[in-house]
This record gives C-alpha cells, structure tokens and sequence, in this order.
C-alpha cells in the first residue's frame, strides 16, 4: 500500500512506517491499530453473548465473565472508538482545509505510540496471575481499591487507561491545532467542510475533558498503592464525579466525527450542498457546551448530585440533536439520491442513532432512569447509540474515504452485503435488550433469571449475524486491495479538497488548490462549470428568498 | 405521597414512550419520503437551496416545547419522590458483598442473607415504606424491578426513599451496581402482605 511518497530515512521504509510524521501514516497507523483493538474486544462480546445464551454458567466463571465485559467495554472505548474517530480527523482535517501537514505531527506520532503502549497494557493484564481488569470500564471506589481488586492485571488497566486516554488527548491537539492554525488562504472557519467542524467540536471536548480522566486514573493508582485518596464518605461520589466529567463528554467524542463524516456522506450522495451549514455549525457548538454539564445524570440513583439540574441539561441535548437530524434529512429531500455502500451506512446511521437518541432521553428522567439505570436497557441504549450508531457512521466514512487513502474502490456487493448483515445483526441483538432489562435483568450478570432465556438467547444469535458482517467487511478490504480497482482523484464527485488532489495523496497532499469559496469548493467549480452567473450570486439569491 | 413508583413511572414513561414513537415514525417516514421521492433518476437535477433558517428555528422551538413539557412532567413526578412523609413502616437495609440485611428498628426483626441463600423480608401492601438505605463495604444498588425503582448504596452514606407496594404476592429484587464476584448472585425476594399477615410475618421472625 503506497501512502504518498516515503521519507528519506536512514533505515527506509519500514523506519519510516513506525516513525515517520506524516499525518496519513499516523492516522493510518491508528486506524489499523484501533481495528485490531475492535476485533479483540469484539470477540470477548462474543464470548460473553455465548454464556448468556441460556440462563446459568456454561462457559466461563464469574471471575472471567468480570474480565469479559471490563476489557470488551473498556476496549472499545478506550481503544476503538475514541482513537479510531480521531484517526478519521487527523488523516482527513489537513486534506478538508488545504494544508500540506497536520500539525504538531510529533506530538501526534508520540500520542499514537502512547495509545498503543496503553492498549497492550490494559490487555497485557491476561497474561498475569489474576488477569485483566474486571471492575467495568468505569470502575468505581471502593471495588477498584487493592483490597476489593487486587492483582497486577488492575494496575495495569489503570495504567493502561490512562496511556490510552493520553495518547488520543495529543492527537486530539494535534487535529485542533492544525485547524487553527493550518488553513489553506480562503478557507475561513465559515468555509471549513462539515466534517471539520465536527472534529473541531471533538477537540474542544478532548481537551476539556479527557485530562480529567488521566488524573483520576493517576489517583486510583495512588489510592490502591498508597491509600488515603478516595477515603469516607465522599471518595466514591468523588471518583464517580472525576469519572463522569470525562466519561459524558467522551460519548460525544465517538459521535460528532461520524455525524461529520455522515453528513458529507448525505451531502455528496445527495448530489446536493449540505442543507443548514450554518445551524449545523451552532448546533455542534451548544451540544459542546452542553456535553461538559450532563454528567450528573450517570449519578441519579446515588441521590448525592443534584438531579433537576443535571435532568434539565440533558433533555436540552434533544434540541441540537434535533436540529442535525433537521440538517441531514433536509439535505436528502429535493437531492438526487445514490444509494451506494457508504450512504447505506449513513442511512443506517441516521435511523439507528436515533433509537439510542430517543432511549437517551428517557434515561435524562430520574423517575424513568430509577427502573432502567444498571439494568440491560442501559446496554441496549448506548449500544444502539455506540454500535448501531457510531460504528455505521465510521462504516459510511470507511467506505467513502477508503479510495481516497488507499487509491483502490472497496467491491459495492461485498459492501451491501456487510450492511445488511450488520443492520440485521445489530437489531436482533440489541432490541431485545430493552425489554430484557425493562423485565429486570441488571447488567454485567453471566447468569439470569430463567423466564429472560429466550431473548437473550435471540440476542446471542444476533451477534453472530454480527460477526458475519464483520467478517464480510474484512473480506472486502483485503479483496479490495489485492485485485484493485483504481479510484482515481474523485470516484463520488464529491465536495471537499480532500477529491481534488491525487489518491493517496502525496506526502505534501496537494500540487495545487482551487478558489475556496464555500463550505463545498469543489460543488462550486461544478456548479460554475454549468452555469454562468457565478455560485455565489445565486447562493445569495437564494439566501435572500429564504 | 399517594402513588406508588410504579405508577409514577407508568405515567410518566407511557408519555416518554409515544413521544418517543412518534418522533421516530415521524424520521422513518421522512427519511422513506426522501429515498422514493429524490432518487437519482435520469434528468432530475438536484435543488441548490441549501439554507432554512426560519425553518430551523421553528423547528428548534418545536422542540424546545415538547422538551418543556417532558422536564415539567420529569419534575413534578420527581418532586413527588423525593417528598418523604413520616411512614408507619421503617426498614433498614444493608447491602454487603454478596447479600442483604433487613432490620425493622424497634421491632426486633432482622433478615440477613447472600448469594448462598437469598433473603426474603416482608411489607405491608398499600403502605408508605421508609427504606433507609447502607453499605457495608462497596457500592451496591437496591433495584425491585416490578415497583419500577432503585437506589445506590453508597458506603458512608445513608440512602433514604419511600416506596409503596400495591400488589400482594412475591417480587423480585436485585443489585444493579457492579460489585464484584458474586454481584449476580446478589438478589433478595420482597413479599407483599396483608397487614394481617404482615404482623403474622413480623411475630413469626422476632
């Protein structure tokens, strides 16, 4: 696979693989690195959905099951979902706005080594005596304490975590920065593509947040060696405090960079301008806002926050939410729609998120989330939100951006046939959850009532629909990049900068740039191309009847 | 305090829920309109409009009236909760890796049990229940499915709620928080008694 041209370095190529700065090689390095992780912790969900596929123990003991569930969850959010949405922004912010590099590509590089160390230490925990984290991946005080938790395999994970949380914290800067700073002339912050927008609006979050979350490891590994931290009465709520500042935010972190990156899907696929540029842009920036202020509604049940405030901000999340899906449904109507591979995941994005939204809103009642918190509504919730959302939004972007990176077009059957088993996997494993969970089964159990067999026993078959799907998608890249089908510069016609140099890019990313004009640079060169009077004429016209 | 949590819940989750449908039925439809309606065929030239604002703001404010209208009816139920009465029936649970202890204060009664033999403690029905919640060591939450409610225990603290029970019979109840080991093994069963037998059951554990 040729990523642009390689670096003179002493040792050559394989050097420059592990250290060269280009943005696309960290990115790609991250990308591949989080998708082993996906994989890994993918196959621990399957384990775990084999034991709880008839009530009782068959499989594994409650001691593995605690292992299962801490590194699956904990996995892919530390390890997938976070760096692979940053990986997305650092390979694609640069090429969205015109610059030759990200940058600070040396903190970014030190942030993907520093990820990576973090992952093999959270995992590196099963090769020890008492294996690998086991206290949920939020873990909680006083369980996570030596006494409750002992073992190098803990210590570890909270080292782990932290290497991790660290590591996506620096490429997050470097994406921010690069943004900043790095802008080809004439693309102004009212000009950068959707897809940068809504990184933009991650790093705010990033950086706000996940060193809250490096500090609070840091201390939960002071309390277990030396004691004296989390103590009494108020340890726990403070730990649960630290823990949630960064543990909300970063929801949104494994959401925004795939509404971005669905909603360049919509626009191109649409054959339209994304619809609401500038609503979009406000909205982004008031869920930001209102991420850092939600916290609390993790804590309802502890009666120690104060839940009307923390119920009042969370319901007002429906309000940018609504005005995106608003923006993505406005884009489609009056388009010409395309249904190829990534919109197909983009649609499945849109519909599925919004069962996880919708869920999200009844858990923001603290009279509905006293039934529903800790049970399996919850994981229904946010895997609706995180699998059937986030993971088909990454899906829609791989499959966009993948001929952009690689220069080779991923097969559209082998694409459509991973989204349907997918959409149906995902549904039959997840929709029975909430009725699991709503007739009382708690989370993070190996073993249930028997009366909840049957659908747990639907919810297992699902996820090995799931697995198929997975397995196709694998199947389509490597098919993909053994017989290959040229892409070319733009196979989509789409919009943004990232169409208008060669793919791959070459290691400067572009020979030349064309006029920026718009949030759509390349749209407005077509649109030029048909029609004389100029694009912004007619914009304005437009924007006046309006 | 006249409803019980599982009516509050009913009420407020039945609104949550066709809300909830209709939004949803409200995109679906939406999203079909535009995949049969705007399909790329052969000369249909896509619209440049591409700005609403008017629109956007009505929609926004569409949505901030149905969002006020869920916060009110979220805090006016929660303010129902959250006012503790004096109640004739007190109980003090402990939770504790991997079981539960229930006392009755000054009435000499206690129920201990864990995941080797699970605890069953008895209520009167149609009583306000003043819990009064502790943990013994990490956190553990006291969730009874049917009466659609739970609570964190929280080491150090005392967790203080009222739930009142309607239908006699057995209910199951459960730790909902992650606490180690044996936490699926953490349940307790709940039987729901005339006041009658209520005072039988009392007399019977003294």
């Amino acid at each position: 696979m040729a990523v642009g041209a390689p670096v003179a370095l002493p040792a050559g190529r394989a050097l420059g693989w592990l250290v060269g700065t280009d943005h696309k090689r960290t990115a790609a390095r991250t990308a591949v690195v989080s998708l082993g992780f996906f994989l890994l912790s993918g196959v621990l969900a399957l384990v775990m959905r084999a034991e709880l596929a008839q009530p009782g123990l068959q499989f594994v003991s409650d001691h593995s099951y605690d292992e299962l569930f801490t590194m699956h969850g904990s996995g892919m959010i530390y390890l997938f979902l976070t760096p692979a949405a940053l990986a997305l922004g650092l390979y694609l912010v640069p090429l969205q706005i015109g610059a030759a590099d990200a940058a600070l590509p040396r903190l970014s590089l030190w942030g993907f080594w520093t990820y990576l160390c973090g992952g093999l230490a959270m995992y590196g925990g099963f090769l020890t005596a008492d294996g690998a984290g086991r206290d949920s991946w939020n873990a909680s005080i006083p369980l996570a304490s030596s006494t409750n938790t002992p073992g190098v395999g803990m210590d570890l994970w909270v080292i782990g975590v932290a290497l991790a949380v660290a590591g996506s914290l620096a490429i997050a800067v470097s994406i921010l920065v690069t943004i900043v700073r790095r802008r080809a002339p004439g693309m102004t912050m009212l000009r950068l593509p959707v897809f940068t927008w809504a990184m933009l609006a991650t790093t705010f979050m990033v950086v706000a947040s996940f060193p809250v979350l490096v500090v609070a490891m840091g201390l939960l590994l002071a309390e277990r060696h030396l004691g004296g931290v989390f103590t009494g009465a108020t340890g726990s709520i403070a730990y649960q405090h630290l823990f949630w500042f960064y543990g909300h935010p970063v929801v949104y972190v494994m959401f925004f960079p795939f509404v971005g990156a669905v909603a360049e899907v919509v626009a191109t696929f649409s054959r339209k301008r994304f619809f609401g540029y500038r609503a979009l842009v406000v909205s982004l920036l008031l869920f930001t806002a209102l991420s850092m202020a939600v916290w609390g509604h993790h804590m309802f049940i502890t009666a120690a926050v104060q839940n009307q405030y923390f119920s009042l901000t969370s319901h007002l999340l429906a309000v940018p939410a609504g005005i995106e899906y608003f923006d993505l449904i406005a884009t489609m109507i009056g388009g010409a729609i395309l249904l190829r591979t990534p919109m197909l995941f983009a649609l499945g994005f849109i519909l599925q998120f919004l069962i996880g939204g919708l869920t999200g809103i009844v858990v923001a009642s603290p009279p509905l989330d006293y039934h529903v918190n800790g049970s399996f509504f919850i994981v229904a919730h946010f895997h609706y939100t995180l699998f059937a959302g986030s993971l088909f939004g990454l899906l829609a972007g791989v499959h966009y951006w993948f001929p952009k990176a690689t220069g080779a077009m991923l097969r559209e059957g082998l694409g459509k046939l991973s989204f349907w088993l997918l959409a149906i996997g995902a549904n039959v494993t997840f929709f029975p959850m909430f009725f699991l969970g709503f007739d009382g089964m708690p989370r993070r159990v190996p073993d249930y009532a028997p009366r909840l067999g049957d659908l747990n026993l639907l919810s297992s078959i699902g996820a090995g629909v799931i697995a198929l799907g997975v397995l196709v998608f694998l199947a389509n890249v490597v098919v993909s990049l053994r017989r290959r089908e040229p892409a070319g510069k733009d196979p989509w016609g789409a919009q943004t900068l990232e169409w208008w140099t060669s793919s791959p890019p070459p290691r400067h990313n572009f020979e030349s740039l064309p006029a920026i004009r718009s949030y759509a640079p390349l749209l407005d060169l077509r649109e030029a191309a048909e029609a004389w009077p100029a694009p912004e004429e007619a914009a304005a016209k437009e924007g006046a009847a309006a | 305090m006249g409803a019980s949590t599982r009516q509050d819940f009913d009420g407020l989750f039945s609104l949550y829920l066709w809300i909830g449908i209709g939004v949803a039925v409200l995109v679906f439809a939406a999203v079909a309109f535009a995949l049969v309606r705007y399909r790329d065929r052969e000369g249909r030239v896509p619209s440049r409009r591409s700005e609403a604002n008017a629109l956007e703001l009505g929609a926004a404010t569409l949505i901030v009236a149905v969002v006020s209208l869920l916060v009110f009816r979220t805090f006016s139920t929660e303010a129902k909760e959250d006012s503790t009465p004096p109640a004739p029936v007190r109980i003090d649970v402990t939770a504790f890796q991997w079981g539960w202890r229930f006392t009755y204060p000054g009435q000499g009664v206690r129920v201990v049990g864990d995941d080797t033999e699970q605890p069953t403690f008895a209520v009167p029905g149609d009583e306000t229940v003043a819990f009064a919640l502790r943990s013994a060591d990490v956190v553990h939450s006291f969730w009874i499915p049917g009466e659609r409610f739970k609570r964190a225990a929280i080491p150090g603290r005392v967790t203080h709620f009222d739930i009142r029970f309607e239908d006699r019979g057995q209910e199951e109840g459960l730790c909902t928080e992650f606490c180690g080991l044996r936490h699926s093994g953490m349940r307790f069963d709940v039987w729901v008694l005339s006041r009658a037998s209520y005072q039988r059951w009392l007399s019977a554990h003294r």
